[in-house]
């Protein structure tokens, strides 16, 4: 939902350069972290490359607005959920290349992209983990609560990073461009609420049809009190 | 072939596909680690290059290379649509609020709006830079073949990252398919995207929550069955890529001396562009 929607030249050289070696960095921490601990087994890896291939197919839907227009979803938090922060960034940077590809971002924003991506990933595990296993909220309000938190921040992340930037040949200063984006910040935050609702439903449902598909701690697919989570979606 | 994509917005895979395995026009012939060095070269240049002239220059290009592949320009005007969106976007919270001379003006619920030229210079400037990229990195996957996106996936990035890369580019096809029967099933019904937001979030949940289950189930079942066959860790290449051509060493030598000389008049000695 929140990425950097911009195309390539937007950005100066230096600030794709420096948003790219960012990317690059905590990209090659996660590789290093999973390499290390052995732990991308072939069936993680099959399930990460079918995860990039449902949150891209995912992502190419437009879903109309009014007023609004179009927005699109791309379930990052959820991914981060399903699959955990590391495999997660490895499917948000893939999912990035194939859209750079086909014209759905720049090449040169995949740096970028990936970042604030990376932020909805890694927030999205840990708030659900901390909703689930700390506050021990139901799977519905979890869901929606970790991505409402994680699509704030990579909103302003968005903001934060168009913002230090600029715009390559513009003539406004960051406090203009802080302004125009923190509308565009505020036009993202407020249709984003549709894929924080879509995250809560789908945790729910998978908790409900294939539990052992969630995290290890969410193991025995009931909520604490014992009682079977209400049916999230009805007649699905 | 039958040709399937939720719009005409939004470029096919399996069409592309299709044009990168069957078609046959000089640059579906050119090595592929040409074409990946010119895909940098256009990039570098649409992000250095300042004049509006010399991005129209590139822009038209990059759309010559595409005729060239004998690709279709009436789909990729359709391609167009995401981001020529994006960037009027962007450009939207630009055009009114650049210092410039002003074009037009006009009242909106009481706001004095003015367009000024220099708005409107971004807006194509960036628009041009934009369309030279796409064009040439569709006209890139649509005359690359698998076999040597594989090689050159294996070359480039770490192992873990591009077996998942490799992967998850075979199970797009199936995914798209999927999504888009559902889709279907969807409108088929009288079902529509736009009332979903309202009343069918549910349903968007529904549908996309089992994509994520029937991709988790495939990929278990592919994970046994590549361990079944004794899967090491890496895919195996089949074929290989061989080195650019001479002529081919040219063309991106020649790219990469017109970026040099960019990068210089940008940001060191802007008077090498004498009146552009």
């Amino acid at each position: 939902m929140a990425h950097v929607h911009l195309e390539d030249g937007a950005f100066s050289l230096f600030w794709v350069i420096v948003w790219t070696a960012i990317a690059l960095c905590l990209i090659w921490i996660a590789v290093y972290v999973l390499g290390r601990r052995e732990s991308l087994t072939t069936r993680k890896m099959a399930i990460a490359a079918m995860c990039v291939a449902v949150g891209f197919a995912i992502f190419q839907i437009e879903v109309p607005i009014p007023f609004i227009g179009a927005i699109h979803m791309n379930l990052t938090p959820l991914i981060g959920i399903l699959v955990g922060p590391g495999i997660g960034s490895l499917c948000v940077l893939i999912i990035n290349i194939f859209s750079a590809a086909i014209g759905h971002g720049g090449w040169g924003m995949i740096g970028a992209n990936t970042i604030v991506n990376l932020i909805e990933v890694t927030m999205g595990f840990y708030l659900y983990k901390f909703c689930r296993t700390t506050i021990k909220l139901g799977r519905f309000p979890s869901g929606f609560g970790a991505a409402t938190i994680a699509l704030i921040t990579s909103a302003f992340a968005v903001v934060a990073i168009v913002t230090i930037s600029g715009i390559q040949d513009s003539a406004q200063g960051a406090e203009d461009t802080l302004r125009n984006m923190l509308l565009l910040a505020a036009v993202n935050v407020v249709a984003a609420v549709i894929e924080r609702v879509v995250t809560g439903y789908i945790v729910s449902f998978i908790g409900r049809v294939r539990p052992d598909l969630l995290p290890d701690y969410e193991r025995g697919g009931e909520r604490e009190s014992g009682k079977p989570e209400k049916e999230a979606i009805p007649g699905v | 072939m039958s040709r399937r994509s939720y719009s005409k917005h939004i470029p096919d895979f399996r069409l592309i596909s299709h044009y990168a395995e069957n078609g046959k026009s000089a640059v579906h012939s050119m090595n592929a680690w040409t074409k990946i060095a010119l895909l940098a070269c256009v990039l570098a240049l649409a992000i250095v290059l300042g004049e509006i002239l010399l991005l129209l220059l590139l822009y038209l290009l990059t759309l010559a290379l595409f005729v060239i592949a004998r690709l279709p320009l009436r789909l990729l005007v359709g391609w167009y649509s995401l981001p020529v969106f994006f960037v009027v976007t962007l450009a939207l919270f630009f055009i009114f609020t650049e210092p410039g001379h002003e074009l037009v003006s006009f009242s909106l619920l009481g706001i004095h709006v003015v367009i000024t030229d220099a708005g409107v210079l971004l807006l194509a400037k960036l628009m041009l830079r934009a369309l030279a990229v796409v064009t040439f990195s569709l006209a890139l996957v649509m005359t690359t073949r698998f076999q040597n996106i594989m090689t050159i996936t294996s070359r480039l990035l770490p192992r873990p990252l591009a077996n998942i890369f490799l992967l998850s580019y075979r199970f797009t096809f199936e995914t798209t398919d999927e999504v888009s029967d559902v889709l279907d099933a969807m409108h088929s019904r009288s079902g529509s995207l736009a009332r979903g937001i309202a009343r069918q979030t549910g349903i968007f949940a529904g549908i996309f929550g089992l994509g994520f289950i029937h991709a988790f189930e495939r990929g278990e079942r592919i994970a046994k069955a590549m361990e079944a066959r004794g899967f090491s860790g890496k895919f195996p290449e089949h074929g290989s890529l061989t080195r650019p051509s001479v002529g081919g060493y040219a063309l991106v030598t020649l790219a990469a001396v017109c970026f040099a000389i960019a990068l210089y008049t940008r940001y060191f000695d802007s008077s090498l562009l004498g009146g552009l």
